[in-house]
């Protein structure tokens, strides 16, 4: 155990992102309170049951989930203070924390878990479906051990990446009564987090107050959370401005004001505490239109827009060009940029159009495609145009089909009633959270960001399948990249662009940003400076 | 030939009629003025008014030019206000000639028909319409129409009443002339002036509802209306204003030319209100 | 007792339009593409097919339309509107909580046209062809030319951007703790744009009114008689006229209760505000039928109450309709 402990390292990062001075001197002040920008309302605030970010900003600072990451992104202990796992990855053991109370005065014990695990993570959360669907039991053989039971191996790996977004854990006492979905503590959460919740008002604000009682002794430093419903862009950039807020997370300002900002001396424009939020802007085709059942066509179009470009101009220092599905942050599995790719060639693009039998007609037009963009995330706006407009170039005329969020799911995911499609893939720390499903035959129809392009392709699907329980680390790295490979030859999709989440922070904010999940996390250290 | 001679004396028609030709003659040559797809990129985005000699009003924050939208927009937002007027017209004359005419069981139920209309917000009924119907300007258009007719019912309605009653309607019926005859050939005739003047606040209006609606991002994004503009330049108000700025005056002086024509032929087709008795 | 008879008939009389209405929205909305599970899972960021069907089964979306519709009706007969699924509670309770801003925005616009409207009419009646009646009718052609919310924008970056003298959205302050005189004028802070621009369309269309009114009331004999009598011309205006030329004007704001709601979708929209409007257009994209169906019935109530008072309105300044009755 020689050299710096990791715990040292973390300290050593942090420092050299933060101006020396600044940490060398300060000591953290207690009180104050951090006002937030939410800018989507959410129906409930309980992690354990929906897992998004508009439930994480909020409810990952009441409730706690059994693990957490540390600032190099490594899983390290939350409500867990150990673990480890049998070597058919069919059983895994958890150690949790002793002395913690929930909100209400009542202990956290292993019950608590297993009631969790077993009727939430497994029954009704999302991802947490799909990553528990093998989970057989949770046994509890003392109040502070954990034992997770499996059908299938479970990659440790995946099990401890997927659990801090997929790992909050709910009081049994107050859930286990009536129906989980209506319980009032959905909409004012009870958990053992460092804030208290205090009260929620529908387009307007919620409050969370200081935890006394924290099992992080002297923490939080925040007398108080205030989350600000704020809706328009425009408005939360203009409360920044004024001060009304002091943190913007998740690329809630529009792409100007995130940039303006970042250059005022005010305020930090940063991805850092964003890592493990990454997402892809994708290009969907639908292969019941014989058009793009053809290969040729499908890279046409891909060379034909030129994404460089498109960053340089339109997103900014914010956003790469992506690789694959697989993205450059993923540190554990990311197979490199050596994958087929497809560069802007609008000459290539022509030439395979017209190898593919489709000539200029009248006007120098080849075909028409119906582009149906997802209706969140002004990107996503910007590039569905650049989109229709590059495609043009090569003679593809791009009509663009403007649904509300619901007509959008629908019309792509149910009813498979477009030709082309783009919104955010969304990675989720592990490739079997939330990306293979993009690609894996089977999934049944209507399920959203899923593999609803009447594509399929057996040894994929066999790839993915295994990869999924392969419970060595270097093999399943392995399988990963064969994974790449072959859906960047295919290209039943393309995910060119690669975008980390931006937070705007006031910087009076001090530990901001600190893990990789920060805005979703639990914000225990968190101060502000005077 | 009176009301038309009446018509050109108004400074107020005038001035719309100028107004509205400018608009139209935009519209019209849009395509000569700036051929090549207005939705197109032209260069980098954000360039400010003045600032790159190719683009007297700038680039919205797509890339496109700006000066190239406002003309093709103008044929957009004419043709809506035309065939939104034109249908909710003809729907506001059927149902109010018919509820006028007839009057009775037949006029209860049309008039509840059209109160159930006025009672609703007409916005959130476009909102409705559009999200089921989809955003293409066909659907946007046709729903404008429909949501804009009842005013024009009730305003034909009482022009119906007041003239069933007349004696050469009465005249008419005794000589056994058919219904069908009596609205289209006797009545409506007589009806028509006011109607025809309301039919500039019909279009007013339906230009500031696409407007609205693209403002909401909710009109057809493959189109290059003065709307979608404004909505996009939202995004980047606070700095480049201008992409919303520029739009707005095209809306507001084609409004006031639509109103201002209106009122022109107002003052023409009913002198006794002629202003400044 | 009499007006609570007569509001009572009025209601009465109105039940057929708004369940003309409600059905009609009711039906129209099962066609939209997507249902109000597809908008919470866009919301939850995704989920298997599984947990949707069984949201579905929640919610009693896969009932057939016409129990639906019916059930929907049988509870709005004990006044129930229902459980928002997306709000996750009653949707009275959701509404309730939005209206006040809509109210207070709608009353604050309605009593600004409706004061500069009456001032700037009979200003512009007086110097009837004048140039203070040239400008005010100029004003009133370029107000009501004015698409509201690009009114409203721009009264952002001057306002809020540029001179920083007022905030650019939102309902009050909620970071400073005002209470009492300080919350009230905090609010107040925050109305004064959305005041101007839903009510600017509104003082275009009044100022023209009252002016024609007023034009064509000066005319009348009685106003001669008055004028004959030697009373000066500020009192002869103050008693005589105003009186009866503000009836059109009245009639008006019945006829526009309607539009005027459905400005203030856009106009809350600009503002942020946390209003009736928006909740209307959040409820339409997120396919959330009960408070959709609940924001329309509010909203249908409030045109007919609208209408009901303006009626009283009408009644009173009237002299002729009172002598009737």
């Amino acid at each position: 155990m020689n050299g710096p402990s990791r715990r040292e390292t973390f300290l050593l990062g942090a420092a050299a992102l933060i101006p020396a001075s600044a940490v060398a001197q300060e000591a953290p002040r207690r009180g104050g309170v951090l006002t937030v920008h939410f800018s989507t309302e959410q129906r409930i605030l309980n992690p354990s049951l929906q897992a998004s970010t508009g439930v994480y900003i909020v409810g990952g600072k009441i409730q706690e989930a059994l693990v957490d990451l540390d600032a190099e992104g490594r899983p390290a202990p939350a409500l867990a203070e150990s673990w480890e796992s049998a070597p058919d990855g069919k059983t895994h053991v958890f150690r949790l924390r002793r002395g913690v109370t929930w909100h209400d005065g009542k202990p956290f014990t292993s019950a608590d878990v297993q009631f969790t695990a077993m009727e939430m993570w497994k029954k009704i959360l999302n991802y947490g479906t799909t990553m528990q669907h093998f989970l057989t039991e949770v046994q509890t053989p003392d109040p502070h051990t954990a034992i997770f039971k499996y059908e299938r191996p479970m990659p440790q790996g995946l099990l401890l990446r997927g659990l801090p977004d997929l790992g909050y854990v709910s009081p049994k006492h107050i859930f286990e009564t009536g129906d989980i979905r209506q319980n009032p503590a959905n909409t004012a959460p009870i958990g053992t987090g460092p804030f208290k919740f205090v009260e929620y008002e529908r387009g307007q604000h919620i409050i969370a107050e200081r935890n006394p009682n924290y099992w992080r002794n002297g923490m939080p430093y925040l007398d108080r959370v205030v989350w600000r419903v704020v809706t328009d862009r425009a408005a939360a950039a203009a409360q920044m401005e004024a001060g009304q807020l002091l943190f913007s997370p998740y690329s809630a300002l529009s792409i100007a004001d995130m940039q303006r900002l970042g250059r005022d001396p005010r305020f930090e424009s940063t991805t850092r505490g964003n890592e493990g939020n990454v997402r892809n802007n994708t290009l969907e085709f639908n292969f019941r239109n014989p058009v793009l059942a053809d290969i040729r066509v499908r890279k046409a179009i891909a060379h034909a827009i030129n994404v460089p470009f498109f960053i340089e101009n339109f997103l900014g220092p914010f956003a790469k060009p992506g690789t694959g599905p697989i993205p450059s942050v993923s540190t554990d599995y990311y197979p490199g940029a050596n994958m087929p790719q497809y560069g802007y060639d609008l000459a290539l693009a022509n030439r395979l159009l017209d190898e593919a039998g489709h000539r200029r007609g009248a006007g120098g037009v080849r075909f028409n495609l119906r582009l149906n963009p997802a209706p969140w995330g002004e990107d996503i706006q910007l590039w569905s145009t650049f989109i229709q407009q590059s495609l043009g170039q090569a003679g593809i005329r791009v009509e663009i089909v403007r649904l509300d969020a619901a007509g959008f799911l629908r019309s792509v995911y149910n009813d498979w009633n477009f030709d082309l499609a783009t919104g955010w893939h969304q990675y989720r720390s592990d490739p079997a959270v939330s990306t293979t499903v993009w690609y894996r035959s089977g999934s049944p129809r209507g399920a959203p960001w899923t593999n609803q392009w009447g594509w399929q392709d057996e040894r994929i699907d066999g790839i993915i399948d295994n990869a999924a329980t392969e419970v060595d680390p270097v093999k399943r790295k392995a399988l990963y990249a064969d994974f790449v490979r072959a859906v960047q030859t295919e290209l039943p999709l393309w995910m060119p662009i690669e975008q980390i989440f931006v937070s705007v922070f006031n910087r009076r904010i001090r530990n901001a940003g600190n893990n990789p999940r920060w805005a979703s996390s639990t914000w225990h250290d968190t101060w502000l400076a005077s | 030939m009176r009301a038309l001679k009446a018509y050109f004396r108004s400074p107020a028609a005038l001035v719309g009629s100028a107004i509205l030709l400018a608009v139209v003659i935009m519209g019209v040559g849009a395509s000569w003025f700036y051929p090549g797809d207005p939705l197109g990129l032209a260069g980098r985005p954000l360039q400010w008014p003045g600032a790159n000699p190719r683009f007297p009003l700038g680039t919205d924050s797509s890339g496109r030019d700006i000066a190239a939208q406002l003309f093709h927009g103008a044929r957009i937002s004419l043709l809506i206000g035309f065939v939104a007027t034109s249908i909710s017209v003809v729907i506001g004359i059927a149902i109010g000639a018919v509820a006028g005419f007839y009057g009775g069981v037949t006029d209860t139920v049309l008039m509840r028909v059209t109160e159930a209309f006025q009672t609703l917000p007409n916005f959130l009924l476009l909102l409705v319409l559009v999200a089921v119907f989809g955003s293409t300007i066909e659907t946007v258009t046709v729903a404008i129409g429909l949501v804009s007719w009842p005013p024009v019912a009730r305003l034909t309605r009482a022009e119906f009443l007041s003239l069933r009653t007349r004696e050469f309607v009465q005249a008419c019926r005794v000589q056994g002339l058919g219904d069908v005859h009596l609205i289209l050939r006797e009545v409506l005739p007589n009806a028509l002036p006011p109607v025809i003047v309301y039919a500039s606040v019909v279009m007013a209006v339906a230009i500031l509802l696409e407007s609205a609606l693209a403002f909401l991002q909710l009109s057809d994004p493959n189109v290059p209306s003065w709307g979608n503009l404004i909505g996009l330049g939202r995004n980047v108000l606070r700095t480049e204003w201008y992409v919303s700025a520029i739009p707005g005056v095209a809306i507001l002086l084609t409004i006031l030319g639509v109103s201002l024509v209106g009122q022109g032929l107002n003052d023409a087709l009913n002198p006794r209100i002629a202003s400044g008795r | 007792m009499r007006v609570l008879r007569l509001a009572l008939w009025r209601l009465a009389a109105s039940l057929p339009t708004l369940l003309l209405i409600l059905v009609g929205m009711f039906l129209l909305l099962q066609l939209a593409p997507g249902d109000t599970v597809d908008a919470l899972m866009a919301q939850m960021g995704g989920g298997d097919a599984r947990m949707a069907e069984e949201m579905r089964r929640f919610y009693g979306l896969d009932l057939g339309i016409a129990a639906r519709l019916g059930q929907y009706l049988m509870r709005l007969v004990t006044l129930d509107l229902g459980f928002s699924a997306i709000y996750g509670k009653p949707v009275a309770t959701v509404i309730l909580e939005r209206l006040p801003p809509t109210l207070l925005l709608m009353a604050a616009s309605l009593s600004f046209a409706f004061f500069f409207g009456l001032l700037f009419g009979v200003v512009a009646a007086r110097r009837v062809n004048k140039w203070p009646d040239t400008l005010i009718s100029m004003l009133g052609l370029v107000f009501y030319a004015t698409p509201s919310f690009w009114f409203g924008l721009m009264a952002i970056v001057l306002f809020s951007v540029y001179l920083q003298w007022l905030p650019a959205g939102g309902f009050g302050d909620i970071t400073q703790n005002y209470t009492g005189f300080a919350a009230m004028l905090d609010i107040a802070r925050h109305l004064v744009l959305p005041t101007l621009t839903l009510g600017l369309i509104f003082l275009a269309i009044y100022l023209r009114i009252m002016r024609a009114s007023m034009l064509e009331v000066l005319s009348l004999d009685f106003v001669r008689t008055a004028r004959a009598k030697g009373l000066s011309e500020t009192r002869v205006v103050a008693k005589h006229v105003l009186r009866n030329a503000m009836l059109p004007m009245v009639t008006l704001i019945g006829l526009q209760a309607g539009t005027m709601l459905g400005g203030s979708v856009v106009v809350e929209s600009v503002f942020a505000l946390p209003g009736l409007g928006r909740l209307a257009y959040e409820s339409v994209v997120q396919r959330d039928l009960n408070t959709l169906l609940g924001i329309v019935f509010v909203s249908a109530l409030l045109v007919i109450a609208i209408n009901f008072v303006v009626d009283i309105l009408y009644a009173r300044l009237d002299p002729r309709i009172s002598a009737e009755s």
